[in-house]
């Protein structure tokens, strides 16, 4: 027959777990990569424990108030607890007593390596950065209502700018939750309706060591930051912190109150542009309005000035004209009265000359009544004609031929009878 | 049907662009005079649009929050 004991299955269980409980745990820890962490109904902690190598992996288990660190999967810890298998479930599991990370330097080489893929494959470019509007009116923000990033963002949006209608996703920034919920809010957004919608999407939360940004450095985030139809703001703590969601960000923002800052412009500002506008364009209007106005002066003017001259020129040649007359009028008076004194002394002239000339005639009138042949005749003188030719000689006449002998009163018919010599006169 | 309101961002760009043809044309009165009425317009529908004093905070529902639920069902494995 068989001598082998038959033993039930509790039995064994509690025999393996007696014998796990052999194994020594104090002055020992096991190192390795948290993975899978979860915390459930806020108590219970799951989470695996793997090696980077080898392929394997170990269940543990410990309460949320053991856990004084804030855990997350990738992280590098050492685990101090004892292995037991669970009866109900039949699983090996490690007991978790206390849990400590093992330094930045691991994180951060975690962090590099992903930062590194990331910027590969074309997450960080520049060139796909999209430009956020200048006056949103519809603003998705993601972040945690409890945080102060919550109210710093929107104490300076309204200090800034208003008329903003802000959707807000509250969601956890650290913790287990984070990433699944900021993924959630990223899809909410945008799946709304494209005219309901944010025009941007404001990612953020205060600072914290790089375990606090844990969320801010997962690739799931990183990558729905990428994919989102809405630009996206993320503004991660102080100035120093920096997150692999600041790189993908259409825009980055140092912290809360300065992705505010980014996400709208700040209202004095505008309110001085729409002034310095409104003064510009009626400065300017007025500038072209007194420039044509300078222009018609000038036109009006120079016209003045022309017809001045054109008047002063007339004024000219009238007075000119008038002096000129007047040298015409006196010039004309003058002649007149030489004339009038010629004419006189002409006349005068002309009267002397007449005078003389008169008795001239008389002289002459005298003179020839002197020798006039009648007058010889009245002292008794007489012509002798023969056929009209007078006689000067008795040879001049033959005997019988008639003569005509003229007197002063009257002439005398007779007949030659003879020639007689010339005598003397007297 | 009257024009549509224009969008701040609409009406500010309007403006500005109205105010970089006075700086960079060579200034026709007529259509200035009718420009600068629209700017005049333009600024006094920014300055009101400025004098708003609220924004609006909506909270969305959390569309998500089953997650916190769903987290129970595997509480200790």
């Amino acid at each position: 027959m068989d001598a082998r004991a038959v033993i039930s299955v509790a039995d064994y269980v509690n025999l393996t777990n007696h014998a796990l409980r052999t194994i020594p745990h104090d002055g020992m820890v096991i190192e390795g990569e948290v993975a899978d962490f979860k915390v459930s109904q806020g108590k219970w902690v799951n989470f695996d424990l793997k090696d980077e190598k080898a392929d394997v992996k170990m269940s543990c288990f410990m309460t949320v108030f053991a856990l004084r660190v804030p855990l997350q999967s990738g992280m590098r810890v050492q685990v101090t607890g004892y292995s037991k298998v669970f009866e109900r479930f039949g699983k090996f599991t490690f007991n978790v007593s206390d849990v400590a990370l093992v330094g930045e330097g691991a994180l951060q080489k975690a962090y590099l390596a992903l930062k590194e893929k990331l910027r590969t494959e074309g997450l960080f470019d520049v060139a796909r950065k999209r430009s956020i509007p200048r006056f949103p009116e519809r603003i998705g923000l993601i972040t945690s209502t409890e945080a102060a990033a919550y109210g710093d963002f929107l104490r300076i949006l309204q200090n800034r700018w208003t008329g903003v209608k802000v959707f807000h996703t509250p969601v956890h920034v650290q913790g287990q939750h984070a990433v699944r919920e900021i993924l959630a809010a990223f899809v909410q957004l945008n799946a709304m309706p494209v005219e309901e919608r944010p025009e941007v999407i404001v990612l953020t939360r205060g600072g914290g060591s790089l375990e606090d940004l844990h969320a801010f450095n997962s690739e799931e985030v990183a990558r729905a930051v990428f994919y989102s139809a809405i630009p996206v703001i993320v503004g991660v703590g102080h100035e120093r912190d920096e997150s692999l969601c600041d790189f993908v960000a259409d825009v980055r923002a140092s912290t809360p109150s300065n992705a505010a800052e980014c996400v709208v412009p700040d209202r004095r500002e505008i309110s001085a542009t729409v002034r310095i506008s409104g003064d510009r364009i009626h400065d300017q209007l007025r500038y072209e309005i007194d420039r044509r106005a300078h222009t018609v002066d000038r036109a009006v003017s120079t016209l003045d000035r022309s017809i001045a001259r054109i008047t002063q020129s007339m004024t000219d040649v009238t007075r000119r004209f008038g002096y000129a007359f007047e040298r015409f009028r006196l010039s004309l008076v003058a002649t007149l009265e030489h004339v009038d004194r010629r004419a006189q002394s002409i006349d005068v002239a002309l009267r002397r000359v007449i005078e003389e000339r008169s008795r001239s005639v008389l002289e002459l009138e005298r003179i020839l009544k002197s020798i006039d042949p009648r007058e010889v005749l009245r002292r008794g003188y007489a012509l002798v004609r023969v056929a009209n030719r007078i006689i000067r000689q008795p040879s001049d006449v033959a005997p019988g031929e008639h003569l005509a002998i003229q007197l002063a009163e009257g002439s005398i018919a007779a007949v030659v009878e003879r020639n007689v010599r010339q005598e003397s006169l007297l | 049907m009257p024009p549509k309101k224009p969008t701040f961002g609409e009406a500010f760009q309007e403006l500005e662009a109205i105010t970089e043809w006075f700086e960079t044309q060579d200034v026709d009165l007529d259509e200035g005079v009718k420009k600068f009425e629209r700017g005049l317009e333009l600024a006094k529908m920014l300055k009101e649009k400025l004098a708003e004093v609220e924004n609006t905070v909506v909270t969305l529902k959390k569309k998500f929050s089953a997650l916190d639920n769903a987290q129970g069902e595997d509480a200790l494995l």
